[in-house]
């Protein structure tokens, strides 16, 4: 037995599959775009291709809603310098009347002692490019630098937090679970306990009335700074008195 | 010529071997509780974390550790066994092993302490522990030596044996090693350029679409690289045991040669609801899946003709009638008419998954858990068992034992996985989402699909049974008798070629078809995408 020197099996492989492939993508890309679709036939077969035209993703509009843009950079993710956290709690006493003292409020303001680093600068930079709209906060932050930002939330983020003293397991349905036939996904998921995501904050011991009125913004689309729209999504189908259930059970760690 | 009987590197082969047992045992029953929570047998799971550090663990072992070491090992037998040659570079071949088991622990620790509960698709924007892919890298990079061992192996045979038909066993295993090189990149170029950087803290966002991409290029093609040694069993190894003849070696090559090509650029085929990719691409890749066919058709053909052979050697007779006259209670014979079983309904729940529009009727329901279960647990995994009672006389030098108890495990596998499979396809259909850790069989809504659940748990246990019985023959036959072991052989071909063409001795032109392929069906998207930069924020799934 030998290896024969004729190359005509190769040969016919080449040039099928080189047929092959020119079938499908005349197809993929000239008759099929050809048969349905707005525009030439050059931009049909650029959109098969995926490329997609500034004109089309916006839906044809130029103006865009108020959307976050926060891109949070590694630095905001670390735990700070003491030379930053020194800095932040001297720039933390204008914060004090509403945030307390050492972050705890006692005005229904959110409690920002121990909050994530990340989180409080995301707000800090929604509230001051308009992404987040309160009348007290914008004012607060439209002279901070980013520095500045930086070095409040390094300072908040390292107080002590707030510990739950209840397992898991006694919290409400949807904190622990959520409902999945409405797509309601757990808030442990995302909020701590079974889980915590990258721009989530911590919620136990936070005011309630500070909480329902986050939601009841969420759910009236007057808060649209969440990434994605996940927490308008979510709240969205979730009722009044779910809110309240929700809201006790964190404000009552 | 010396009479190969024993295999000389057989510690290296079985310690491949049995690390792949050991890590599938463990899989499997992470897999049969993850079926046990979601069932209304049990009580929703409290914390779900714990479900997807269990899926994240069962897919991670059952797709990348347990497949690599079977697929390294064979490899390793095979050198020895169809060239006659002992094996070039056994220090090299422990050292990968050696990398593999650190890699794969390396991964285990870090999915076991909650760090990288990310699926073993890995689903960024889904960041886990850095140790996590560097655990899997090493896994890669160990299967990467044992490829360049394969073409060094073949090379120097090759230097010794000028213008020689390479032995069947050899060009395939090679095939799937040159397979696997380069379906492994698109992973690797993910998780080195994408995924490493935000998980070391060097960036904060990743573009979730080219990672997607990326991973579809190692996604579909690593189920075939899967398949090989299964593929390799059917042409080689089961002719023989069944005591029958290879139908044509030609047409074994050309499936490899053909596997080599179409198993690469076909893997956007995963990726029909993702917005970020043009239908164009979509359509293009949906008809090389289709072209998939070929070469597992031949394969289908050539067996099919070789048992047929062997039944009518043992004086089958008639138009079906030699189907009697099949040795039924040959494991190999067993296991390989299981395995077809399986491949035929996998492959035709396949074409619906292949098909542009079909697919949105079971994307990313239970129907596809359904489907690659069938396939790879089923069609493939039997096959494994069947390759390792096969070799295990030449591993061990020790009897295997009686054929009942071998015989009862592939019944139950094969009813474990239809039992299994077959409902959670039923349960796609009426829309049950994949990869949820609880269900809801309460709600009226659901109750309806509450028994598949509780088949798949039934089912599970079949398997896990089958699993540890595998385990036990395999482990008893270390203390049975001395075995009076003749050379081992693969099957012979009916006729022996007088001539192979050439481009069936080597993979020039298969390897170009590859990677010019590859790069024709995935240039432009990747591009396309670099150029569109869709970052996100990264979502760490660690503790910093």
């Amino acid at each position: 037995m030998n290896q024969s020197s004729s190359p005509k099996i190769g040969l016919l492989a080449v040039l099928t599959v080189i047929g092959i492939t020119l079938c499908a993508f005349s197809i993929g890309f000239f008759a099929l775009p050809s048969v349905s679709g707005p525009g030439n036939a050059w931009e049909r077969m650029c959109r098969a291709a995926g490329f997609v035209s500034a004109k089309a993703a916006s839906g044809g509009e130029a103006a865009l809603p108020a959307y976050t843009t926060v891109v949070i950079p590694a630095a905001a993710m670390k735990t700070g310098g003491a030379d930053q956290i020194g800095h932040g709690a001297t720039l933390a006493l204008r914060c004090t009347s509403c945030h307390g003292a050492q972050g705890m409020s006692g005005a229904d303001a959110p409690n920002l002692a121990g909050q994530y680093s990340e989180v409080i600068y995301k707000q800090l930079v929604d509230f001051q490019r308009g992404a987040r709209i309160d009348a007290v906060m914008g004012a607060m932050v439209a002279t901070l630098s980013d520095q500045d930002m930086l070095d409040l939330a390094h300072y908040y983020a390292s107080l002590p937090q707030i510990e739950p003293d209840r397992a898991l397991e006694q919290a409400p349905a949807l904190v622990r679970v959520g409902d999945p036939m409405r797509s309601i996904a757990p808030c442990a998921s995302c909020h701590g306990r079974n889980d915590g995501k990258v721009g989530a904050p911590a919620l136990d011991g936070q005011p309630k009335l500070y909480l329902e009125r986050q939601l009841t913004a969420f759910s009236s689309g007057t808060r649209r700074n969440d990434a994605n729209a996940v927490m308008r999504g979510e709240v969205s189908q979730m009722t009044t008195a779910e809110i309240a259930t929700v809201t006790d059970h964190y404000a009552s760690h | 010529m010396p009479v190969r009987a024993v295999i000389k590197a057989r510690w290296l082969v079985l310690a491949h071997f049995w690390g792949a047992f050991v890590v599938f045992i463990g899989a499997l029953m992470l897999g049969e509780w993850q079926m046990l929570l979601r069932s209304p047998l049990h009580a929703w799971i409290v914390i779900p974390e714990h479900y997807y550090r269990s899926v994240t663990g069962h897919g991670t072992v059952m797709a990348y550790v347990f497949p690599m070491l079977i697929a390294m090992g064979f490899g390793y037998a095979i050198v020895e066994l169809s060239l006659k040659q002992a094996l070039i570079g056994i220090r090299w071949a422990w050292a990968a092993f050696a990398v593999a088991v650190v890699g794969a622990l390396m991964a285990a620790a870090a999915v076991a302490l909650g760090g990288a509960t990310v699926l073993y698709t890995f689903y960024p924007p889904l960041i886990g522990s850095p140790f996590y892919y560097i655990g899997i890298v090493l896994v890669v990079v160990g299967s990467w030596i044992w490829v360049g061992l394969m073409a060094v192996n073949l090379r120097a045979w090759r230097r010794r044996n000028v213008g020689q038909p390479v032995p069947l066993a050899m060009y395939a295993n090679v095939a799937g090693a040159y397979l696997w090189a380069w379906t492994a990149v698109g992973a690797a170029l993910e998780i080195l350029f994408q995924i490493l950087p935000v998980a070391l803290g060097f960036k904060t966002t990743i573009d979730a679409g080219l990672a997607r991409v990326l991973f579809s290029w190692t996604l579909h093609a690593i189920v075939y690289f899967w398949l090989m040694p299964t593929y390799i069993a059917f042409y080689v190894i089961v002719p023989r045991a069944i005591g029958g003849r290879l139908y044509s070696d030609i047409m074994a090559r050309l499936s490899f040669a053909l596997f080599l090509v179409f198993a690469m650029p076909i893997g956007i085929h995963h990726l029909f609801a993702d917005p970020e990719v043009g239908s164009g691409f979509k359509y293009v890749h949906s008809v090389f899946t289709a072209m998939v066919v070929i070469p597992t058709l031949l394969t289908v053909f050539t067996i099919c003709a070789s048992v047929e052979i062997a039944a009518r050697l043992r004086g089958g007779q008639g138009l079906l009638g030699w189907l009697r006259a099949l040795p039924w209670r040959n494991p190999a014979m067993l296991g390989l008419t299981f395995s077809f079983l399986m491949l035929g309904l996998g492959g035709a729940g396949g074409l619906i998954n292949m098909s542009y529009q079909l697919d949105s009727t079971i994307h990313n329901t239970q129907w596809v858990t359904g489907h690659f279960h069938l396939i790879f647990a089923g069609a493939v995994v039997i096959m494994y068992f069947i390759i390792a009672y096969d070799l295990w006389p030449h591993l061990t030098l020790k009897v295997l034992g009686q054929s009942g108890l071998i015989r009862l495990q592939l019944w139950l596998w094969f009813i474990g996985v239809l039992v299994m499979t077959l409902p959670w396809h039923l349960a796609g259909l009426l829309g049950m989402p994949r990869r949820m850790a609880y269900f809801d069989f309460t709600n009226p809504a659901l109750a309806s699909q509450a028994w598949t659940v509780t088949a798949a748990v039934i089912g599970g246990a079949f398997m896990l049974l089958s699993g540890l019985l595998f385990v036990f023959i395999l482990a008893r036959a270390h203390f049975q008798p001395r075995a009076q072991l003749s050379e081992y052989r693969f099957s012979v071909p009916v006729h022996m070629p007088v001539t192979i063409p050439k481009a069936l001795n080597g993979f020039a032109v298969w390897v170009c078809l590859m990677i010019a392929l590859t790069l024709v069906n995935y240039g432009i998207p990747v591009l396309q995408l670099i150029r569109a930069n869709t970052s996100v924020p990264a979502v760490l799934y660690f503790n910093r």
